[in-house]
């Protein structure tokens, strides 16, 4: 007889953490689009801070010939034909500074172009 | 007075002329005596950073790598086997352009091949590539040199077949 009377406040317990656990799941956030024109021998811009856990989508840009961005310590590229356009999704998953250099030979000064990841918590 | 000092740089000017004349540019090969002389005093001394170690780690995807760069690069001398394949002027050039895959470049130690691509070699045509190639992309090369295929198996430079 007992169990009757508590299984309403089971219930109401029950629907009452759903409740709470529909309203602290996080919304899934839009990634934030930075572009990047990539240009014979630079990247511009040629700094970005990012927040970790905050997905991003890096919106590459050739302005002239075939280019790539490559960030060898966080396993990620992308590559860009000439005077088109690529996308690098990600979301960083640690925080620190990150360097990436152009992954397509492009020239002269092709093992100075750079770009340089600022990730903080 | 005058007169005299003129004398003596007419006549300088006329022994340098005729030493001009007289000495051969033509590329050619150069002398056992020459190179054996060159190849001691470059990996004994002339080429630097004989200590420092590639922090690549040697594994098939950081050779991947440096085959990528160097095919991008470096095949127009040394052809995609570092070994000179179809590499026309590899001959005719003095020095001769080297095969890497020989024990003159094997011998070399990492530091010493890094510093080789950074800076170049004078007097041959290697020109020097810090900031043409990044060092990362300099220390894959390293690797690749390390783990040359066989000579000829991976044909001659696009650049030389058309």
């Amino acid at each position: 007889m007992k169990w009757k009377a508590v299984l309403p406040s089971v219930l109401a317990a029950m629907l009452f953490a759903a409740l709470l656990l529909v309203q602290t799941t996080p919304a899934e956030t839009t990634p934030r689009r930075i572009e990047v024109t990539a240009k014979r021998f630079t990247f511009t811009p040629g700094d970005i801070a990012l927040k970790k856990g905050e997905p991003v989508i890096l919106v590459l840009k050739s302005a002239d010939v075939p280019h790539g961005i490559r960030f060898k310590e966080l396993g990620i590229e992308t590559k860009v034909g000439k005077g088109q356009t690529s996308e690098l999704a990600f979301t960083p998953a640690k925080t620190g500074t990150f360097v990436g250099h152009c992954s397509v030979f492009c020239g002269s000064d092709h093992g100075a172009m750079a770009l340089t990841l600022h990730v903080v918590d | 007075m005058v007169r005299a000092c003129l004398t003596i740089l007419g006549v300088t000017l006329l022994a340098i002329l005729a030493g001009v004349f007289f000495i051969d540019i033509k590329a050619g090969p150069p002398g056992k005596a020459e190179m054996g002389i060159m190849n001691w005093s470059k990996h004994n001394i002339l080429v630097k950073n004989k200590k420092q170690t590639n922090p690549l780690t040697d594994n098939a995807a950081a050779v991947t790598d440096g085959k990528d760069a160097f095919s991008h690069y470096c095949v127009a001398c040394h052809g995609l086997d570092g070994q000179n394949t179809g590499v026309p002027f590899a001959d005719r050039m003095s020095p001769p352009v080297p095969s890497l895959a020989g024990k003159g470049v094997q011998s070399y130690t990492d530091g010493q091949l890094k510093w080789i691509i950074d800076y170049g070699i004078w007097p041959s045509g290697m020109p020097g590539s810090k900031n043409t190639l990044s060092d990362d992309e300099i220390w894959s090369i390293v690797l690749y040199l390390r783990h040359l295929p066989q000579a000829g198996s991976m044909g001659e430079p696009e650049m030389y077949t058309h």
